[in-house]
């Protein structure tokens, strides 16, 4: 093997390393003890300890680690209480419906004990065996944890799952902690009354972390280890240049900008995640210009981006539906649009004028662009021409796009300023 | 669709086994019999087709190397995992063609399932998981599904039993490979990709309340890092907002053609390309600025280049286009642009254009005149067409004028009515005339358009001697009382080809309402005239 390919292996290896660490969830708050890990994993390891009935909220934004911290904590109890702790889960997305969560649950425990899970068990059945497992765990002291994401959705209708779940709890034998997990901070007022009170008020707030924070976090992923597979020389090198990136304020700039719009610890995670995928394995190192062409592909401006792949003539209708809308004329429709069409050309004399069929198909792309949009949900009891439409896009937005675009004819732009 | 445009020699988007079998052998029945009997491997989730360079891609897609390149390094090397992909861009700008191809090039596993043909979440689950468990619908398994699941909950816990199975698998794969040393780079790898296309479509399934979340969620959800999703939608990921939320995918952004790559496109396999480019540099730019869509382009420009070429001795195959030429041939097609911009879109069914050629020698003299007489003779029964005129007429007409229009003297009144136009009238006109374009065509219960239908059959009768035969033949069946069942046999035809709408049952009145879909100009022009029925007489014109 030359010495060409094996740089080039040492790269790879980096690249896969960093790449595994960014989409693997908990490696971001491994090492860095996050306030919030312990005090859960305190409150968890106390009540399985103490053998008694816990229920907590863990709540913050998307994207905040509330799920990773919470699997953290839960690795480290299973090593310290390997027989008296099974966990089952539950996601609000999939099990909404107390049918399909009973039954979730009665399978999860079936597999945890050993048990032969029957498929054809009535809802009812599996409330009751759920019951009585938890019945039977409390008397041989085992904890069972129930982690139920998307906690609010559970909180839909009429909540017979929460309130059966903490009502088996309320009896002196059960052992079991229920840990809900939402984004919506109001989670526990969505609760009835018979199951609030149930409940013991205990919330967990993720908040996302400072600016400070992130810059540590960053370094933190991108680091790599010095004593690992990788040659020593490299990853110190690796290491240099990383720090020497973040030291530049041209990357601060960029990063608080990013920061800027959502703070929450996925979002950093996918921008280091474009950075390093953009890193060229031919050099080997990470640059500042993969960070700045992270940066640009990841915030877009999808409205912008659309005006500039419509033509001439979709831009036409757009500004014809512009000035309607400026005219407080509140529904239109195809046949209005080509009416304040055919008025330009009269009054214009523009090179751009389409028949019918030409412009019908224009409209129909802006249409499939989602540029604009029918106001009925009605459907197809009309043809195209007929259905009313709006505008999906601000005449800030359209103002700038038409500046932006190339080979925009002055009429139009003359056509938009006269109004703004 | 109109892949083909773009890259002429990769065959269009299909299943990955008919890929192949169409690939290995022209006979294809007997190949996919025998192809049928072997069981499915994990080979079978490949991209199908010879291994082809990155180099290859980049040149069959003009215009799309950046896009290319940036897809491969977000993909990365072999076994590194990926953040979830959002592949997003207009129509016809080579989303689907470009991931297949790369993936053909990685040699990478993937389960490509459409929206568009997996048309809801029990469809699109059953085909995900017939996929990774390698399960092919055949007669000996009466064409069933691997697994039969319609909740959302079933189908996660059995996509986790599949994916580890299929990662397990992989895994083994690539350690006995790396074992025996046969390959350098490890085969496959151990990644799996789902790719879901035509995402947008997601959107409409039950209002998209729990499917959409759960897809975006999905990867989270699994946990399984070897997995990786790749959504490919034609909408920007903005138009995906819930009251939800979710973790945005990393978007991958695929822009519209630029003139110059449509150019490129559009030269692509041209026989004459020098001929081909100075006909591009008179048309393209005027088309461009109506559509900037390469399969709409390619078919306008079609007809248009084949005028181009008709003043050279043998179209213009083997030409090479002097300056002076270039000019005499932009002067020969400049007036025929200017009118075939506004035919862009025109569909032109290929029957009619056969017939076109056929009768083309017949019918030198005025060839526009026997088109459209042609066009006009949709075949459809005369008491359909009365039918069709009917319900148009009832759309169009307020009801309250139907007794002075159909009334045996009605004919007069209506001019009365007419000349007596005071300023109050053209106001209410005016109103009328802006109703009329906003809300299209009135509605109307089935009684209106029987009664209308049955005035003016009996006024057909009396004027017209041509069409006796035929009208006696009416007339019995109104005698018979048979008209009537045979009225409702063509209305429901009607319905069903779309010439009229039927709506619901209204609550109020409790019957059903119809509503005529056709346009004036097809009324007048088509129905009305292969009748010779003077429509526009009873036509209330505002």
């Amino acid at each position: 093997m030359t010495m060409e390919t094996e740089g080039e292996n040492h790269t790879v290896k980096a690249l896969n390393l960093l790449r595994t660490r960014i989409c693997g969830t908990t490696f971001i708050f491994k090492d860095s003890p996050d306030s919030n890990y312990s005090k859960l994993k305190f409150m968890i390891s106390s009540s399985v300890a103490e053998a008694c009935n816990n229920s907590i909220l863990l709540l913050g934004p998307r994207g905040s680690g509330k799920i990773a911290v919470l699997d953290l904590v839960i690795q480290d109890l299973l090593i310290q209480f390997p027989d008296s702790i099974s966990v089952v889960r539950l996601s609000g997305l999939l099990h909404s419906d107390d049918i399909s969560a009973f039954k979730e649950i009665a399978r999860q425990l079936c597999m945890e004990h050993q048990l032969l899970f029957s498929k054809a068990a009535s809802s009812d059945d599996n409330s009751q065996f759920m019951v009585a497992v938890l019945k039977e765990c409390g008397l041989a002291h085992k904890t069972v944890i129930f982690i139920l994401d998307e906690f609010d959705l559970f909180a839909q209708g009429k909540q017979r799952l929460l309130y059966s779940l903490l009502d088996a709890m309320q009896s002196v034998s059960s052992q079991a902690v229920v840990l809900g997990i939402s984004c919506r901070l109001d989670a526990d007022q969505l609760l009835e009354k018979r199951v609030r009170s149930r409940f013991s008020h205990r919330k967990l707030l993720f908040l996302p972390p400072s600016v400070e924070d992130s810059q540590r976090l960053l370094v933190h992923m991108l680091t790599l280890p010095i004593d690992s597979s990788l040659p020593s020389d490299y990853a110190v090198e690796f290491n240099r240049k990383v720090q020497n990136i973040i030291d530049d304020r041209r990357f601060k700039e960029i990063f608080d900008k990013y920061l800027s719009y959502d703070s929450s610890v996925k979002h950093l995670l996918r921008f280091l995640y474009c950075a390093v995928s953009h890193m060229d394995l031919q050099i080997g190192f990470l640059s500042r210009e993969n960070f700045e062409t992270a940066f640009s592909s990841i915030q877009r401006q999808p409205k912008l981006e659309c005006l500039r792949n419509c033509s001439i003539l979709e831009l036409y209708i757009l500004v014809c539906m512009k000035r309607l809308e400026v005219k407080e004329q509140n529904l239109c429709n195809f046949n209005t649009v080509m009416k304040e069409y055919k008025i330009i050309h009269d009054s214009f004399q523009t090179s751009d004028y389409y028949a019918r069929n030409v412009c019908l198909r224009a409209f129909e792309h802006l249409i499939h662009r989602e540029l604009i949009c029918f106001t009925d949900n009605r459907g197809h009891s009309l043809s195209a021409e007929f259905r009313p439409v709006k505008l999906l896009i601000s005449s800030a937005e359209l103002h700038q796009g038409l500046k932006a675009y190339q080979s925009c004819p002055a009429i139009l732009q003359k056509l938009i300023e006269r109004e703004v | 669709m109109d892949k083909e445009e773009e890259a002429p020699q990769i065959p269009r988007r299909t299943t990955r086994s008919l890929y192949s079998s169409s690939a290995s052998t022209s006979n294809i029945v007997p190949a996919a019999k025998v192809s049928n009997l072997e069981a499915l491997t994990i080979n079978d989730l490949l991209v199908g087709g010879d291994p082809i360079s990155l180099d290859d891609i980049t040149s069959s897609f003009p215009g799309r190397s950046s896009q290319i390149h940036e897809v491969v390094r977000l993909l990365g090397p072999l076994n590194s995992p990926l953040l979830p992909l959002f592949v997003y861009g207009g129509a016809s700008t080579g989303k689907t063609s470009i991931i297949l191809q790369i993936f053909r090039h990685l040699k990478r596993p993937l389960v490509y399932s459409s929206c568009r043909t997996c048309y809801n979440q029990r469809i699109l689950f059953e085909s995900v998981l017939n996929q990774l468990l390698l399960h092919r619908k055949n007669m000996a398994n009466s064409y069933t599904n691997a697994k039969r699941c319609e909740r959302p909950s079933d189908f996660v816990n059995f996509l986790r039993e599949a994916l580890t199975g299929i990662v397990n698998n992989l895994k083994e794969k690539s350690e006995k490979l790396i074992s025996e040393k046969k390959t350098h780079d490890g085969g496959m790898g151990n990644m799996i990709y789902l790719v879901f296309d035509n995402f947008h479509l997601v959107r409409e399934w039950d209002k998209s309340s729990t499917i959409l979340p759960l897809l975006f969620n999905l990867y989270d959800m699994l946990k399984i890092p070897e997995v990786s999703l790749i959504f490919i939608s034609s909408t920007s990921p903005d138009t995906f907002y819930s009251n939800m939320g979710y973790v945005e995918p990393i978007p991958i952004y695929f822009p519209d053609y630029t003139e110059g790559d449509i150019r490129q496109i559009l030269l692509r396999n041209q026989a004459n390309q020098k001929l081909y480019s100075s006909f591009l540099d008179v048309a393209l730019k005027p088309f461009c600025r109506i559509t900037r869509q390469v399969g709409e382009l390619a078919t306008a420009l079609k007809p248009l280049y084949e005028q181009y070429c008709e003043p050279l001795s043998d179209k213009g195959k083997g030409v090479l286009p002097s300056e002076d030429m270039k000019r005499r041939l932009f002067n020969h097609i400049k007036p025929h642009i200017a009118s075939s911009l506004n035919d862009v879109f025109k569909v032109s069914s290929p029957s009619s254009r056969e017939v076109e050629t056929s009768k083309e020698t017949k019918l030198k003299g005025n060839p526009k005149r026997s088109e459209e007489i042609a066009d006009l003779d949709f075949h459809m029964s005369t008491s359909a067409k009365y039918l069709l005129i009917s319900a148009f007429l009832a759309s169009r007409n307020p009801a309250t004028l139907d007794a002075s229009l159909f009334d045996s003297k009605g004919g007069s009144d209506n001019r009365k009515r007419k000349r007596k136009a005071s300023e109050k009238a053209l106001e209410k006109k005016e109103l009328l005339e802006e109703e009329l374009l906003m809300k299209g065509p009135g509605t109307f219960p089935l009684e209106r358009l029987i009664a209308i239908f049955q005035c003016i059959v009996s006024v057909a009768d009396e004027p017209s001697d041509e069409d006796e035969q035929n009208n006696e033949e009416l007339g019995a069946q109104c005698g018979n009382g048979s008209l009537m069942s045979d009225v409702l046999l063509q209305l429901s035809t009607l319905c069903n080809a779309n010439f009229i709408f039927k709506g619901k049952s209204c609550p109020i009145e409790g019957s059903t309402r119809y509503r005529s879909t056709i346009s004036e100009n097809m009324a007048l022009k088509q129905v009305a005239r292969s009748l010779k029925f003077p429509l526009s007489k009873y036509l209330y014109r505002s």
